[in-house]
């Protein structure tokens, strides 16, 4: 349903999703959210090692909800908050689409039910 | 079912379902409500098992377009359609935006009347679908069905103060 305006790239709903579905990927998102971060600095409050903090990283690069500076030893990583809400759009949208065909059905029937009292 | 994800909306409508029925099946009066803030311009509406329902949206200078072909016609209790997105000749086309959304939708809507108000409600699952598809539907049911959940609601509250 073409209900969404046109934006530069579309956003893969699928890798959000999966990226989206494990709770340590969450968490990360929030801690990036308060600002950009390091391996180190992400891995802190968890019990786990940086190669399966820097896993997740990678799930949630390829999300494109992460994006990491390539050009510094430390690669911290940044949110990318825009996939994320284009998904959110796109769920929203679909269901705006029939609330909004619902407030119209309801002032048709309005009218059909006047139409058929004055016959 | 087949354990596929579906998504639900229910509206009551203050009118009896004999109406109802007439707005989803004359072509005049589902233009007048289908669709918010497009013209809607329905080319073939044949409302029986096989026939189609082959609907226009013009947005502007630019159309979308829908083809439903209906599985199940039971008047006035229930329409079972497959809805497509569609390009201008009718042929099944994936959305641009959002490749992995199911190209195809089985939906239901059933309508149920008690003193003269009719509750009517719309099912929607992914039809003969990719695994991508399928996944892409469940986690759209899945955070507009039950919300974000706690830690992605303080996120999603979050991305809303990040950009505001």
């Amino acid at each position: 349903m073409n209900i969404i305006p046109a934006t530069p790239s579309a956003p893969n709903l699928d890798a959000i999703f999966a990226a989206l579905a494990d709770p340590t990927r969450r968490e990360i998102l929030t801690r990036l959210a308060g600002g950009e971060a390091t391996v180190n600095e992400i891995a802190a409050p968890f019990e786990m090692s940086q190669p399966a903090i820097s896993k997740h990283l990678k799930v949630l690069e390829r999300a494109g909800l992460v994006t990491r500076a390539i050009d510094q030893q430390r690669r911290p990583a940044t949110l990318n908050a825009k996939p994320m809400r284009d998904a959110v759009d796109w769920l929203e949208a679909f269901r705006d689409f029939w609330l909004g065909s619902f407030e119209q059905l309801d002032g048709l029937l309005d009218e059909l039910k006047h139409e058929e009292k004055d016959r | 079912m087949t354990g596929l994800p579906v998504f639900v909306l229910e509206r009551e409508f203050n009118a009896p379902r004999a109406l109802v029925w007439r707005s989803w099946t004359e072509p005049d009066l589902l233009a007048k409500w289908y669709g918010p803030g497009v013209e809607t311009v329905i080319h073939a509406l044949d409302v029986r098992p096989g026939g189609q329902w082959l609907n226009e949206m013009k947005m502007g200078e630019s159309s979308g377009y829908q083809k439903s072909v209906y599985t199940e016609v039971v008047p006035p209790e229930r329409l079972i359609m497959l809805m497509s997105t569609t390009n201008a000749d009718w042929e099944l086309a994936p959305n641009p935006m959002m490749p992995d959304w199911p190209a195809t939708l089985l939906t239901m809507v059933t309508f149920e009347e008690t003193d003269g108000v009719t509750q009517m409600r719309l099912e929607w699952s992914p039809h003969e679908a990719t695994p991508a598809e399928i996944a892409c539907f469940a986690g759209a049911v899945e955070n507009l069905g039950k919300g974000w959940g706690a830690g992605m609601e303080l996120l999603a509250q979050m991305l809303v103060d990040l950009q505001a």
